[in-house]
């Protein structure tokens, strides 16, 4: 029998914030009993009480603390639609569903003290979690991660004052320049790859689809590298199927996996993009 | 609150509807499966199939579209990697099963019933007929019947038959299945929609259409419940729609002696289990003996 340790948690909204036009950042006080979530987790966030929209929305936790009296996550997310317009609309003392942490997390292999994180616009949320667990792991002074940081334009870059905090090798840029370099961000990587040695290196990429096929092309086989995949999703929490993904299996062959059970974290290698 | 489905004896009418809730391990943290009427595990095939490509699901006004294609990991490795999971609760194991020609439904119930820990099966006849060009088993009521037929030939499970929304009279092949053999009838599965994404001009689902599930197949599915409780004397299990304690009770109102929890899982990991306590608390409330009182109580 399994344990029954898994619960619905009830948050209240401390603060939801347009930091950028389209942008929202949302604090959620919950129990003190969350789950300590794990860099790349997410959670399954609803209006408590209501059934509008009817499925729950994936945001993975941008950031996590404890307190004595409770605990914080804190979620970064793009208006998207319908589902994420509503809760931009929610005003502090609302209250809402999180089912969660949900999903495998990204794996930090200490041999590979080279850490280099890739975010491309919204992307950057949960490598924003796994930059603040890298700082904890590594020694005062030591660099935690390298960044690279990008965006459509300046008013989409977001989440740079919280990745300051951990890190501060960070390398951004635009697609029109208007802040940091002009240049896509897998491109800005590429013309320093040379500096990151494969057998030291980890890669950790979260970002639009285009820029993780493009990155896979760069890469190769040559790097170890996970990157964080999205998918409409129902369930969650693996019971529905419904957020299939396509990745090789250990024989090499073609099967579904499920983002939210099996991910949202996987090999860059194998991801197969259709 | 304990129903007798030809002759499976059901701790409480919920159980939870095919291909919603996994093989009972997805859900087992947040919810006590032992506390459940019965646990109807993910429609299982005779391989492995990969199921469709995604974009699998949609979100629609009051419910979803899946084309999640059957997906599963074919009825030797549920046997082997799933059941001990689940024979270690003290539930009711319904397998729900699947072909693409009467010999493979035969099959895949041959091998349950030989299988420590299920105790029914419930045939899904709403997939495509191969040989009869894609149109589904249950929506032909000869086919329906002979598969029903097969199945019945190997196993000494109850069998229940899961039919199918997307016919003119679902009656007509509940007839037909009773009268083959079957222990009971479930209804409703997904009815076929579609979504479309206007931006572009394209389907939202890969697979262009999908089934419906959800609040908003509720009216459909309480009036095909109604109408073939009226037409058969196997019991009949309702499913649609069903969200809280309520819904459920209108299920049973309409017809059915035991009802079936699908898309409402996904929005509340906790929802058959608020569903048995209010059905408790409707007991208790009406002083009823056992919820069945209330089956087919409709007053026209
Ligand atoms: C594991 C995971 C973590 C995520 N983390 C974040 C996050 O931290 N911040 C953030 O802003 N977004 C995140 N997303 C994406 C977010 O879930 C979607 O943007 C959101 O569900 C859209 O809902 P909506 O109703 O606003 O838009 P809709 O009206 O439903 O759709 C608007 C557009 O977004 C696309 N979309 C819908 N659902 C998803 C989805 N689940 N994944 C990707 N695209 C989708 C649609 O195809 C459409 O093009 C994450 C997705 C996943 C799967
Ligand atoms: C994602 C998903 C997968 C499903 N898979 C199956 C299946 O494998 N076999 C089956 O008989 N029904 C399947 N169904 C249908 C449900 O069991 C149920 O009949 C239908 O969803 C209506 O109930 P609901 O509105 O409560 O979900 C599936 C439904 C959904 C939403
Ligand atoms: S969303 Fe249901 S299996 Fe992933």
């Amino acid at each position: 029998m399994a344990i029954m340790n898994k619960q619905i948690t009830i948050g209240s909204v401390s603060g939801n914030d347009e930091i950028r036009p389209g942008y929202v950042l949302m604090t959620i006080h919950v129990h003190r009993s969350f789950p300590e979530p794990r860099p790349g987790q997410f959670v399954m966030i609803r209006i408590a009480g209501l059934q509008e929209p009817f499925l729950s929305r994936p945001l993975s936790i941008f950031s996590f603390s404890r307190g004595r009296s409770h605990g914080l996550v804190k979620l970064l997310y793009r208006v998207a639609g319908k589902g994420t317009q509503i809760l931009a609309g929610l005003i502090r003392g609302s209250q809402v569903e999180i089912v969660g942490p949900l999903g495998k997390g990204y794996t930090v292999d200490p041999s590979r003290e080279n850490r280099v994180l890739i975010a491309g616009g919204i992307g950057v949320a949960p490598l924003s979690l796994l930059a603040q667990h890298l700082c904890r792991l590594s020694g005062r002074g030591a660099n935690p991660a390298v960044v690279y940081l990008g965006a459509k334009t300046a008013d989409e870059l977001v989440g740079l004052d919280q990745l300051h905090k951990y890190c501060n090798s960070i390398r951004v840029c635009t697609d029109d320049g208007s802040l940091g370099e002009k240049s896509l961000v897998t491109r800005t990587f590429q013309k320093d790859m040379k500096k990151h040695d494969p057998a030291r290196t980890s890669i950790y990429a979260c970002g639009p689809k285009p820029m993780l096929q493009s990155l896979a092309g760069i890469l190769k086989d040559r790097y170890f590298c996970q990157v964080s995949l999205e998918e409409r999703m129902a369930c969650g929490v693996g019971a529905c199927m419904g957020c299939a993904v396509a990745v090789r299996d250990e024989n090499g062959d073609k099967t579904y996996r499920r983002v939210c059970a099996d991910g949202p974290v996987f090999d860059l290698q194998k991801v197969i993009w259709e | 609150m304990v129903v007798e489905i030809a002759g499976l004896k059901l701790k409480n009418p919920v159980m939870t509807a095919s291909g919603t809730f996994g093989c009972g391990e997805e859900y087992a943290g947040y919810v006590d499966l032992n506390r459940l009427g019965g646990i109807v595990v993910k429609g299982l095939s005779l391989k492995p199939r990969l199921g469709n490509p995604p974009p699998r699901i949609m979100e629609t006004a009051g419910g979803m579209l899946n084309a999640v294609g059957l997906q599963n990991i074919g009825v030797d490795a549920f046997i082997e990697e799933k059941l001990p999971f689940l024979r270690t609760y003290d539930v009711a194991v319904i397998a729900n099963i699947y072909g693409e020609s009467c010999a493979e439904y035969a099959q895949v119930a041959r091998k349950l019933s030989a299988a420590p820990g299920v105790h029914a099966l419930e045939v899904n006849v709403s997939c495509p007929n191969v040989k009869k060009g894609g149109l589904s088993f249950g929506a032909d009521p000869k086919a329906a019947a002979e598969v029903t037929k097969r199945v019945k030939a190997e196993t000494h499970l109850p069998v229940i038959v899961k039919l199918t929304p997307n016919v003119t009279d679902i009656t007509v092949i509940a007839r037909a299945v009773e009268e083959a053999g079957a222990d009971a009838v479930s209804l409703i599965n997904t009815l076929t929609g579609m979504s479309i994404d206007l931006k572009t001009r394209t389907p939202h689902l890969k697979n262009i259409t999908g089934g419906l599930s959800g609040p908003a197949i509720k009216p459909v599915a309480l009036r095909m419940v109604w109408q073939a409780a009226q037409k058969v004397t196997i019991p009949v299990i309702g499913m649609g729609g069903i969200m809280t304690a309520e819904d459920a009770l209108e299920f049973m109102v309409a017809g059915a002696k035991a009802v079936q929890v699908g898309t409402a899982n996904f929005i509340n990991p906790l929802a058959t289990s608020e569903i048995v306590q209010g059905m408790r608390q409707y007991v208790k409330h009406h002083k009823l003996k056992n919820i069945t009182e209330i089956v087919g109580t409709l007053k026209v």
